[in-house]
């Protein structure tokens, strides 16, 4: 169990460190995709502590894992593409805006023009 | 400035090493209290045999309710941002390579391979969307899975343009989602005048129970996601999409 967890920590902070690191605006996107990705493996893990078949319950099934957090996954992820797609909306209005998808030269011609 | 800005991200990330590592790594046992109510009672009171689904249809579907909302409100977020965007720049853009269908403006990032496979796989994985929806109680699947693979057809069929079909028009889109969302509130409100109040649980206090009800907000949420993701990729590829 422990390679996993320490996978999905991997998974975690190279989208963390993308997301504070990285000056291109889509990789702060693709960085922010991979923290919500870590989350929800990490949930599936947890709940496929207890058992080891899907939760499609039928007469000979024994020893399923927990549906919870899948139902609760299935929230996230939706969220998830709400939340890449409002984003990518506003990086398109940035780069009409200000010609460029990297924070500095964006920081810098907002400056000069306001 | 170099320098100092690594040791910034560095030490941020150790920071929040420190935070998650505990969630990560934590060996609590987990609780199977749940797991086995939902074993023994999901079936006879829900009457949907994926569990999953007879949770986030019957046991929590406000929580579904919000999370429409959600979506809603992202997209309307999205399309207000996006749709002012193309009033102003319609620019002609061309490729080297292009074929001279290709050239016009819309078609400006498409090859001929593209719309052929895209037009192609279409319609079957409409289909394929459609019996993910409608099976989606008594197999893995459901609505929202359902939803997100009819978006991704329509997505192909707008991408293609041999089928001509008035299903990767916005407006009818848009109709479509308006519609399910209206069916949406009206089956989730049913349970005001059955039960005990709006936030109670519609598997247990209601008594239509069987599967019918988890079939229908299946077809509803799958609309409803299928046609809001869709408008929007739609929209992100060019505005308003007409054949």
């Amino acid at each position: 169990m422990l390679i996993e967890r320490v996978l999905i920590f991997l998974i975690f902070i190279t989208g963390f460190i993308g997301l504070i690191s990285m000056k291109n605006i889509i990789k702060k996107i693709i960085g922010l995709n991979l923290l919500n990705s870590a989350v929800v493996l990490l949930f599936i893990l947890e709940a496929s502590r207890i058992g080891d078949k899907a939760p499609i319950l039928n007469d000979k099934i024994q020893n399923i894992v927990d549906p919870i957090p899948q139902a609760l996954m299935l929230t996230a992820i939706v969220i998830g593409v709400c939340v890449t797609a409002l984003s990518l909306a506003m990086s398109v209005r940035l780069y009409k805006t200000t010609g460029s998808l990297d924070i500095t030269i964006i920081k810098e011609r907002l400056e000069n023009e306001y | 400035m170099k320098k100092t800005s690594f040791f910034k991200i560095f030490l941020t990330t150790f920071i929040i090493s420190l935070a998650v590592l505990p969630i990560i790594l934590s060996n609590k046992s987990w609780p199977t209290l749940a797991r086995d109510y939902l074993f023994n009672q999901a079936f006879n009171e829900t009457g949907a045999s994926n569990t999953v689904s007879s949770i986030y249809l019957g046991y929590r579907l406000m929580d579904t309710l919000g999370e429409t909302l959600v979506l809603l409100v992202a997209i309307t977020g999205t399309m207000s941002i996006l749709l002012n965007l193309h009033k102003q720049t319609l620019e002609s853009v061309e490729t080297e390579s292009s074929l001279s269908p290709e050239k016009r403006p819309q078609n400006a990032l498409r090859t001929n391979l593209v719309e052929v496979v895209a037009s192609k796989l279409g319609p079957i994985i409409l289909l394929f969307g459609l019996y993910v929806m409608l099976y989606g109680h008594i197999s893995p699947g459901g609505g929202f899975q359902g939803g997100v693979i009819v978006a991704s057809a329509i997505v192909f069929l707008a991408l293609g343009t041999e089928v001509k079909t008035k299903l990767t028009n916005s407006v009818v889109l848009s109709r479509i989602e308006a519609f399910s969302f209206i069916s949406l509130i009206l089956v989730t409100t049913y349970v005001v005048f059955f039960t005990d109040g709006f936030f109670s649980s519609i598997a247990t206090d209601s008594p239509f129970v069987s599967a019918s009800i988890i079939i229908l907000l299946n077809i509803i949420i799958g609309l409803k996601v299928g046609t809001s993701l869709a408008v929007m990729i739609i929209a992100m590829m060019g505005g308003q999409h007409a054949h």
